[in-house]
């Protein structure tokens, strides 16, 4: 299992004199992002609200990195690695971070500046793929939805694009060109979880087409047992004739699901899959963490 | 044939059906996006 972090992750909003307790909830949670497993976590506007410094300070000498393949300084040296290479499940995986251009979405003051955007993640997969290998690219996107899409449609060398910024919450995996966009949820709400299976080369195809077919085909099994039931008992001529029919269309229904079910999956090397889990009361809290959390956010608080 | 080709094909006759018989790499990719400093489930 590989954990990453599409970014906007530590502050509410852009301006920091709002939140008097934000360093305390930033320091927390980049805490527990290590000590949870992430991986990687790209920079978005919404994480430099307290600098750069901040952010190297709290992760320095982590397993867990910030990445940004495109937020410089003054004088153009990257401040964040581009990328990650992270190998689970016997496969090498490209992890890169892109943050907002300079711009009305990287409201950040001078030093801090964002290069555009595709041709620094175009580069950063092309060296990925020529130098490193890897079996795949993930590009965690801190960045407006459209600008989003534009580089899922146009980046060569990309298998998926997670996206950051507005908070648009959770949704379907969307095929955009040459990658396909995954929505990671927002607010702590759920997380995504995307089971990959590959087996060979070629374009991932999304399993959640089948899964649907093959959903739909066991209502409409339901069904046709429910008309093969009444058939069996009912006398009326005109009632049967009906229930006949309805059958047969039915069963008709059945195998049109039954044969684009196996045509979405068959004979495919790469393959994807989307759901989330639901981050909700039943999901238990760990004590320790939770004391840490009622120090920042008393219960009661108008925080809380 | 020569030994550079029979090389060749010596090589591609022992990755072909490694290939072929190896069962599908898995793996899970879990995110998390746009958390926005929340830190308790009501917060």
């Amino acid at each position: 299992m590989l954990v990453l972090d599409a970014g906007n992750a530590l502050f509410k909003s852009t301006d920091i004199r709002e939140e008097p307790t934000a360093r305390a909830r930033a320091e927390l949670l980049l805490q527990q992002m290590e000590a949870q497993g992430y991986a990687a976590m790209a920079v978005g506007a919404r994480d430099l609200m307290l600098g750069v410094d901040f952010l190297k300070a709290r992760t320095k000498g982590t397993k867990f990195k910030l990445l940004s393949a495109n937020l410089t300084d003054a004088k153009g040296q990257l401040l964040f690695p581009a990328s990650q290479v992270v190998t689970a499940g016997g496969l090498k995986v490209g992890v890169v971070g892109v943050s907002p251009p300079t711009g009305p979405a990287l409201p950040q003051a001078p030093p801090v500046r964002g290069l555009p955007v595709l041709p620094a993640v175009s580069a950063e997969a092309r060296r990925l793929r020529k130098e490193e290998h890897v079996d795949l690219v993930v590009v965690l996107a801190a960045v407006p939805y459209d600008a989003t899409v534009r580089l899922a449609q146009d980046v060569e060398g990309v298998d998926f694009v997670v996206q950051s910024h507005e908070g648009r919450g959770e949704g379907m995996a969307q095929r955009q060109g040459l990658a396909t966009l995954i929505p990671p949820g927002e607010r702590g709400r759920q997380v995504a979880k995307l089971d990959l299976s590959i087996d060979g080369p070629g374009p991932f195809v999304d399993l959640s087409e089948s899964t649907r077919a093959r959903e739909s085909q066991r209502m409409v099994e339901n069904n046709i047992a429910r008309v093969k039931e009444r058939l069996g008992t009912e006398k009326d001529a005109a009632q049967r004739e009906m229930l006949t029919q309805t059958l047969t269309s039915f069963e008709e229904r059945r195998e049109s699901l039954r044969k684009l079910a196996d045509a979405a999956s068959a004979g495919k090397s790469r393959t994807h899959l989307l759901s989330y889990v639901q981050l909700t009361e039943s999901v238990a809290a760990d004590p320790a963490v939770q004391q840490r959390v009622d120090r920042i956010e008393p219960p009661g608080s108008a925080a809380h | 044939m020569s030994p550079r080709l029979r090389g060749f094909v010596a090589l591609a006759l022992l990755l072909v059906p490694v290939w072929a018989s190896a069962a599908p790499k898995k793996l899970v990719l879990v995110f998390t996006g746009d958390n926005g400093g929340e830190i308790a489930p009501c917060g």
